[in-house]
């Protein structure tokens, strides 16, 4: 008895052990980030020839980096993506959802092939068509407008898809039971079945937001005065004029990394089992 | 009261907004990628050149070479990143005390961007960086990661594949889900050993969601662009000078558009065939869920 006891503990030691690797793995660049973001500038690289453990915590410490790229205007980019992720999550919410809810609880003609069309155009990337994109903004005169960022992101394939799915599993009892008590379509959509969604909600909301968060060939295109910075491009071109101010440069990269992972962590629960189904059924 | 069986004007009240978006923003784009690729633009007009500039690219040797590099970069890339997401979920969905403090952790990436991940990672592996001094403790020299024709696309592809197998793996999460346990159970009672389980249960069984994977996972990869963009600029010599990169260099820095979205149609063009065969070779006999 005893001995099976030891072994399972030596057993959970080494699993314990080989995933505290894996998982440093993962972690390490965006820890080094978070330290070096703490140090001056002349220290990020102290510590590393010869490596010493020190190179993996901020000392000295400094929060300089901080006030430094609040000062270079990176709240106003900050605020600037929020304000597009969130329009996009709302509004794409409302459409993606519509959509989804159409597709599970009616019958009509050309129904898979509008279905499978949309979720295959969707699927191909933002990227192969951003070229074009650009084209079409010109012509609609929405270059350097917000519109732009917005508009082409609402819709997305994925997110009909998890709400189609999600409308399906819902039995049909409910909507007849409800119709047959004269309640209308637009009631039984707002009253029982978007209460019902949430989770799905939350999982959308979460695929939407990140796309825009992330979002960086599109914007960079499509706002070429680039008035109106989002996150990834201002974290770019900040890159490119600031090459060597290493802790702001980290700083930068530190908020832009946090606020998404900040989102996630709570919400993670939603944001696997969402995409793992579509996995399944995609 | 009428009760008509399908309310079609609330349907299409549904549907318009994204079929709008699709129409729009997705298919109207290609159209127009297609039509601007039999044109040029010469002193401010458009004029009409027909298939010049594909005839045009089976001469330039530089978008031969930036075929080929993208063909490499996804050869390599994918097969990596799948095998990959797919220990780091078998990992995922063990049971132990503990286990989920390194689920979130493994979880990290995906809140983190590719160009945040590219920021961060090009300074780790500066030559003063993390990476050098990791690798000095056992005595290795540092090494020239970005800037050396060799090495590259190598550390571009560590890169993507760092940032992107934590996002693979919730798909690959969702297939080891579906498959019963029982199936396990049974195994186990007769006595087929771990790898023998993984390779002629979990795997076959895991083959939709593979495939949807794979397909997925080619296409974001065949497209990359962030990463070259911020590292490299195609460089040095060429080698990590993927066709999403030349086309957008054409289009945008010396501003030849009719080659820029001749070069977008080959690339989407190539895409659906890969995507095509993967379909044909893969999905094949469908396994019963």
């Amino acid at each position: 008895m005893a001995a099976t006891t030891a072994r399972r503990g030596v057993g959970l030691g080494l699993r314990h052990l080989a995933y505290a690797v894996i998982a440093f793995i993962f972690v390490l660049p965006l820890w080094w980030a978070i330290v070096s973001s703490l140090r001056p500038n002349g220290e990020v690289f102290a510590d590393i020839f010869p490596f010493t453990a020190k190179a993996l915590l901020p000392s000295p410490f400094t929060l300089e980096a901080y006030s430094g790229i609040f000062e270079r205007g990176f709240g106003m980019i900050i605020g600037n993506t929020m304000l597009v992720a969130l329009i996009t999550m709302v509004a794409g919410l409302i459409v993606n959802g519509a959509a989804g809810f159409a597709f599970a609880m009616f019958q009509f003609r050309g129904k898979t092939i509008i279905l499978t069309l949309i979720i295959i155009s969707f699927m191909l990337p933002f990227e192969a068509i951003a070229l074009p994109l650009y084209t079409v903004t010109q012509q609609l005169g929405w270059l350097d407008n917000i519109a732009a960022l917005i508009v082409p992101s609402v819709a997305n394939g994925l997110a009909v898809f998890l709400f189609y799915q999600f409308f399906s599993q819902v039995p049909k009892d409910y909507a007849e039971a409800a119709r047959l008590d004269g309640v209308s379509w637009l009631n039984i959509l707002l009253r029982i079945y978007v209460p019902l969604s949430v989770p799905t909600c939350i999982s959308a909301a979460l695929l939407l937001f990140i796309f825009q968060w992330e979002a960086f060939l599109w914007p960079l295109l499509a706002m070429p005065s680039q008035q109106f910075k989002v996150i990834q491009v201002g974290m770019a071109a900040f890159q490119q004029q600031y090459q060597t101010i290493w802790n702001q440069l980290f700083a930068v990269s530190v908020i832009t990394a946090l606020i998404p992972i900040a989102l996630l962590l709570p919400l993670q629960r939603y944001y696997v089992q969402g995409l793992a189904g579509a996995g399944i059924k995609g | 009261m009428t009760q008509s069986r399908t309310p079609v004007l609330l349907i299409i009240l549904l549907l318009v907004p994204a079929l709008i978006g699709l129409v729009v923003f997705r298919l109207y784009p290609i159209a127009l990628a297609v039509n601007d690729s039999f044109f040029n633009v010469l002193r401010g007009n458009s004029v009409f050149v027909g298939f010049d500039n594909y005839v045009a690219l089976l001469t330039d040797s530089a978008f031969w070479n930036s075929l080929k590099v993208t063909l490499w970069f996804n050869l390599l890339i994918n097969p990596i990143q799948i095998a990959l997401a797919l220990g780091l979920a078998l990992l995922y969905v063990q049971n132990f005390k503990g286990v989920s403090v390194y689920r979130v952790l493994f979880l990290i990436p995906i809140g983190v961007s590719l160009p945040t991940a590219v920021i961060i990672w090009r300074i780790m592996l500066s030559q003063d960086g993390l990476v050098n001094g990791v690798i000095g403790i056992a005595g290795v020299p540092a090494q020239p990661w970005l800037t050396a024709e060799s090495l590259a696309l190598y550390s571009i592809i560590a890169i993507a594949t760092w940032k992107g197998i934590s996002y693979w793996m919730i798909f690959i999460i969702g297939g080891l889900q579906n498959i019963s346990p029982e199936i396990y159970d049974a195994a186990r009672i007769d006595g087929v050993k771990a790898w023998q389980r993984l390779i002629f249960i979990t795997i076959p069984l895991l083959r939709p969601t593979l495939l949807f994977v794979l397909v997925a996972d080619v296409s974001i990869n065949f497209l990359l662009f962030a990463p070259i963009f911020m590292l490299t600029q195609g460089g040095p010599a060429g080698s990590t000078n993927v066709l999403m990169y030349e086309a957008y260099k054409s289009g945008f820095v010396f501003g030849d558009m009719g080659r820029a979205m001749a070069i977008i149609v080959v690339v989407v063009a190539i895409l659906l065939v890969i995507v095509g065969l993967q379909f044909k070779l893969l999905s094949g006999r469908k396994e019963a869920r």
